[in-house]
């Protein structure tokens, strides 16, 4: 919005030339993250005495972990007010004309509401553990995952064309894969992966978020730079016209992520929800499918790669094929707490670790 | 061309499934008919439905192995597609205008064939279903949904077919239970002397592997009774898989029975895999020894016959256990439950021959009461299935017709064993440490089922039954199953390859392992061989195992004898890596142990990195002390002075939560006095 009355009003009228900032990309996404920080520090504490009055509060569940029960009542469905201050804050300061931000925008608002039906069905069962069904929400993530393959490989594409179907890999210059026939299973099973490991990681006040919050920046930072022909060709990356606009997205985001934190911070007082857990993964899947960066997320996303790993591996592998744990307990935060650390402390040491991960996949701009 | 001319029919697996075909297709067929019978090879059909004279044909299926990938699963669906293509094409060139299926996975692809078929305006037989089973499998509930009309057994089977169900009993054929015994003995391959008790013993048309062991064990103890007893056993068809029920049968008798003893035996005692003219032997038997399947127990109940009946425990509902029980206390039929025993190390499901004979000499030397029993059985036969279906087929009379009541209805299904689980669990949730398994089951003798039941369970392939069933045991406290306990934990038989490649170990899973050492805990029996069996465990691969043998170890406390033994144990498994094991062991060394061996070892723990091994070590102190075993008080407090408490975990508190609980505790106070 304000981008395009900028872009319209600033040649013309002497006295709004500093309205020509809108056409910096830095400017925009600062203003984005703090808009969305705002509007999320402004907001959330009217909807969390909303969502109490209403009793959308977190269920039980039957983890058998102690501090568990200590959650039960905390206002759940954080999510629906990250995701509309990110989407307002990128209305504000994005080009809508982009596809990439389009693309974008839809996998998040997609994946929000897939959330919001589950949380919604937790709700009205009374209880942790009846949510929307493991089959029904697959399902509609696997919907989602088709149409976007499908857009991709399709004219509409934003990709460039010689882009379309390749898969890099960190540390290697030139494309590893090239062919629609890996690349479109690949980016099928990358968005189930990856848009469901934020909601396994988020079982602590504030472990989700920070993680997601890296992750998003780092993002941006790529986006940024590939999005822009000169940075591209000089870090030797696929020049990608108009994804500079994800940045925007992507900062604001991480500003709403932190506004987020304020109130999710332990002891929490709301819970984002899958409606935010799922919405992040969601677009964490499809921002590192837009910008190339897919294998980048082992690095990147390291934690949640590993919060998803471990609690698939206990479940499906141990529990219900050998008969055994394989380990103490899963997922990781949980094995952590389990070893006598207070959940303070887990999420700090997280926080740390996806920190340093994150700076891992920065460095691979130039490390190639 | 009416609806009847050419009837095809379809159903199999066992002649449990043939046989109400058969009967429905001669029930409907007019004089002139076209009827066809698809199958399945290899199965009870390729023998029963020849000797009808009727056309068979065969399709491929399989049964429905559940939804996890597996290769049967895989083998499930390939059937299915060439199934139901084999059926599309038989259809085609058949040209049917009716179908009939009894179900079992045979009757699948013809159904799901008719359906497609149906689709693309190629066929448009109606399709019948009937269900002799109170639950019916995934795949006939599926095909349920497609039949014009679903006949049902037992009134619960209504549910699953909500709009097409119709109660209508079990299809009988026309020929049982009318023909006199002149005819029979004239029709019979072998001749049974005048004036002897006839037993007809078999477990239906595939057999049962106890209940013919059982019997060939049990002829020892009948020998004396040569004179008065004729023994007609079928053995089954069953070849496939693990079990040839005949040539088992046969060689059993050979390996415990001389030359001579085998020559008496002769003299009363026939066998047979299967007998295609069962009425003879209904109409000619006193008694008969029978699995309670509702296709056997519908036939006594026709026939009017008295059983000694030994039924298949966990199955769906336990529907034979509960049909078993229905005629026993209407004093139509005796029962005999298998029992889990021990047998060179490995678990197996039996019946004690002597046992049986018992039963079967008390039982068949008593005329009243057999005729009593006979009476009472025959009660429990519904009368007219085939003209219900009949009938409805042909959509003649009111309809829904009223279905036949028999004077005494079978009972359908007991509590299964996951349900029974968890109102166990949770009677231990709410009584802890003084709960009682006859608080919850009050009365002794279904008690005494449900351990057998669950006992029943450490048989079963699938691990997760076995687990069920360990965890069943224990908190039903079964004190008499604990050499079946032990004998699982002793098991060391290892896990397929491919699953010791990601981390398992062996056949009887680490979950079982530790569950079988809980219930050994719950049961509270200490003999020589579950402290052998809880010393071994302490050197399990698994975790939880150690875990669990230490917290055994504590519960039992001063009964065990090998004191020793078991405080050496745990003086090395507070080294263990596992921070749970280590724990478990450092607070049992303070249920047995003592200041010279177990006050040293605790404290050298003071060091250990993990907070939790730590507090577990002192918890172990604790105990000592109170217990009056550390008379060296002032040392232990100098030892203790510089005891390390780093710790990384809390217990919250919220302030605001505890009030809000004082207050609904108070109110509900208040409210207790009020009343």
């Amino acid at each position: 919005m304000i981008y395009a009355l900028g872009k319209l009003l600033h040649p013309d009228i002497p006295a709004l030339s500093f309205l020509r900032l809108v056409e910096y990309l830095s400017a925009r996404s600062i203003a984005a993250a703090l808009t969305a920080t705002l509007l999320v520090l402004w907001v959330t504490p009217r909807v969390i005495w909303y969502l109490q009055r209403r009793q959308f509060v977190d269920q039980l569940r039957q983890t058998g972990i102690a501090s568990a029960l200590d959650k039960a009542g905390t206002p759940i469905m954080g999510g629906a007010v990250v995701i509309p201050a990110v989407l307002a804050s990128c209305l504000i300061w994005c080009n809508l004309s982009s596809l990439y931000l389009l693309l974008m925008l839809a996998g998040m608002l997609w994946f929000a509401w897939i959330g919001f039906l589950d949380d919604r069905a937790k709700m009205r069962a009374r209880s942790g553990d009846k949510g929307l069904s493991e089959a029904g929400k697959l399902f509609l993530q696997t919907a989602f995952a088709v149409l976007f393959v499908g857009i991709l490989a399709s004219p509409l594409s934003p990709l460039p064309l010689a882009e379309r179907f390749r898969i890099y890999v960190p540390f290697v210059k030139t494309a590893l894969v090239d062919s629609p026939w890996l690349f479109i299973p690949f980016v099928l099973l990358f968005v189930l992966l990856v848009s469901n490991s934020v909601n396994i990681t988020d079982g602590m006040d504030g472990l989700a978020i920070v993680p997601s919050v890296f992750v998003l920046l780092v993002l941006g930072v790529f986006a940024y730079l590939l999005g822009n022909a000169i940075w591209a060709r000089y870090l030797f990356y696929p020049f990608l016209s108009g994804a500079g606009e994800l940045a925007v997205f992507c900062s604001a985001f991480a500003g709403a992520g932190i506004g987020f934190l304020w109130f999710n911070a332990y002891p929490a007082q709301i819970f984002m929800g899958d409606t935010g857990a799922l919405a992040i993964g969601g677009s964490m899947a499809v921002g590192c499918v837009l910008l190339k960066q897919e294998a980048l997320f082992l690095i990147l996303g390291g934690l949640f790669v590993a919060e998803a790993l471990s609690s698939q591996i206990q479940d499906k592998i141990g529990v219900k094929w050998l008969g055994r744990r394989i380990f103490h307990r899963a997922p990781l935060h949980h094995r952590m707490q389990h070893l006598g650390l207070a959940e303070t402390k887990v999420v700090v040491r997280l926080w740390i670790i996806s920190g340093l991960l994150a700076l891992g996949a920065l460095a691979t701009l130039k490390l190639r | 061309m009416s609806l009847l001319d050419r009837i095809l029919l379809t159903g199999g697996g066992t002649a449990g499934h043939v046989n109400p075909a058969l009967a429905i297709g001669a029930a409907l067929a007019k004089p002139g008919a076209a009827v066809l019978y698809v199958g399945v090879k290899g199965r009870a059909e390729e023998h029963v439905v020849v000797r009808e004279g009727l056309p068979l044909k065969f399709v491929r299926a399989s049964g429905f192995p559940g939804l996890r990938p597996s290769a049967a699963l895989l083998k499930f669906v390939v059937d299915l597609g060439i199934g139901i293509l084999q059926a599309a094409v038989i259809l085609m060139r058949f040209r049917p205008t009716a179908i009939v299926g009894t179900g079992g996975f045979v009757a699948a692809p013809v159904v799901f064939a008719a359906e497609i078929l149906k689709r693309l305006r190629l066929c448009r037989a109606p399709v019948f279903l009937q269900e002799q089973n109170a639950v019916p499998g995934k795949l006939n509930q599926v095909a349920g949904r497609l039949a014009e009309r679903v006949f049902v057994t037992f009134p619960e089977t209504l549910e699953y077919f909500p709009g097409n169900g119709l109660l209508s009993g079990y299809p009988l054929r026309e020929r049982i239970g009318s023909i006199d015994r002149e005819t029979a003995r004239a029709r019979l391959d072998f001749r049974i002397p005048e004036g002897r008790t006839v037993v007809f013993a078999f477990g239906g048309s595939q057999g049962a592997r106890t209940l013919n062991r059982g019997l060939v064990d049990a002829l020892r103890d009948l020998i004396p009774h040569r004179d008065r007893l004729f023994v007609v056993h079928g053995t089954g068809l069953s070849t496939a898989g693990r079990y040839d029920a005949s040539a088992d049968t046969q060689g059993r008798l050979q390996q415990l029975y001389t030359e001579e003893e085998r020559e008496l035996i002769n003299s009363f005692y026939v066998a047979r895999p299967y007998f295609h003219n069962i009425e003879c032997l209904y109409a000619l038997a006193d008694l008969c020894v029978v699995r309670a399947g509702a296709g056997t127990l519908n036939e006594l109940a026709r026939a009017g016959l008295p059983a000694l009946v030994i039924p298949k425990a966990n199955l769906p509902g336990d529907h034979q256990v509960a049909n078993a029980r229905a005629m026993q206390r209407a004093e139509g039929a005796e029962v005999l439950y298998e029992e889990t025993v021990v047998e060179d190390g490995h678990v197996i499901e039996r019946i004690d021959g002597s046992l049986l004979a018992g039963r079967l000499v008390d039982l068949a030397f008593d005329g009243d009461r057999l005729s009593r029993m006979a009476r009472a059985a025959a009660r429990f036969h519904r009368p007219d299935a085939l003209g219900v279906i009949s009938r409805a087929i042909r959509g003649e009379g009111p309809e829904p017709v009223p279905h036949p009541v028999a004077e005494e209805p079978l009972e359908m299904t007991l509590p299964s064993n996951t349900a029974l689980l968890s109102r166990l669990e949770a009677a231990v949730r709410k009584s802890g440490k003084h709960y009682k398994p006859h608080s919850v089951i009050p009365d002794a003798a279904e008690l005494q089922y449900y351990r057998s039941r669950a006992a029943s369970l450490l048989v079963s392939p699938g691990w997760e039954d076995r687990n069920l069933g360990v965890k069943l045991l224990g908190l039903l406290g079964a004190t008499d199953k604990v050499p079946l306990i032990v004998a699982l934990l002793s098991n060391r038989t290892p896990a397929p390859l491919l699953e010791r490649l990601f981390g398992g170990d062996f056949a009887e899973v680490g979950f079982i392992r530790r569950n079988a050492l809980t219930a050994l805990g719950r049961l509270g029996v200490v003999d020589p061989a579950v402290e052998e069996t809880l010393l071994t465990a302490f050197r399990d691969p698994y975790y939880e195992v150690r875990c669990e043998a230490a917290r055994v170890v504590a519960r039992f406390g001063p009964r065990l004898t090998r004191k020793a033994e078991f405080i050496a144990a745990l003086s090395k498994g507070v080294e263990d890596r596992d921070i749970e094991a280590a724990g478990a062991c450092a607070e049992a060394l303070g249920q047995i142990g003592g200041e010279e061996d177990a006050l040293p070892v605790l404290l050298a723990m003071r060091e250990r990195e993990y907070w939790k091994v730590r507090s577990a070590a002192l918890k172990g102190i604790i105990t000592l002390v109170e217990r009056g075993k550390v008379t060296d008080l002032s040392r232990l407090e100098t030892s203790l002075a510089a005891f390390p408490l780093i710790s990384t975990d809390f217990v919250p508190q919220f302030e605001l939560k505890a009030n809000y609980k004082k207050l609904l505790e108070s109110v509900a106070r208040r409210q207790g006095d009020a009343r």
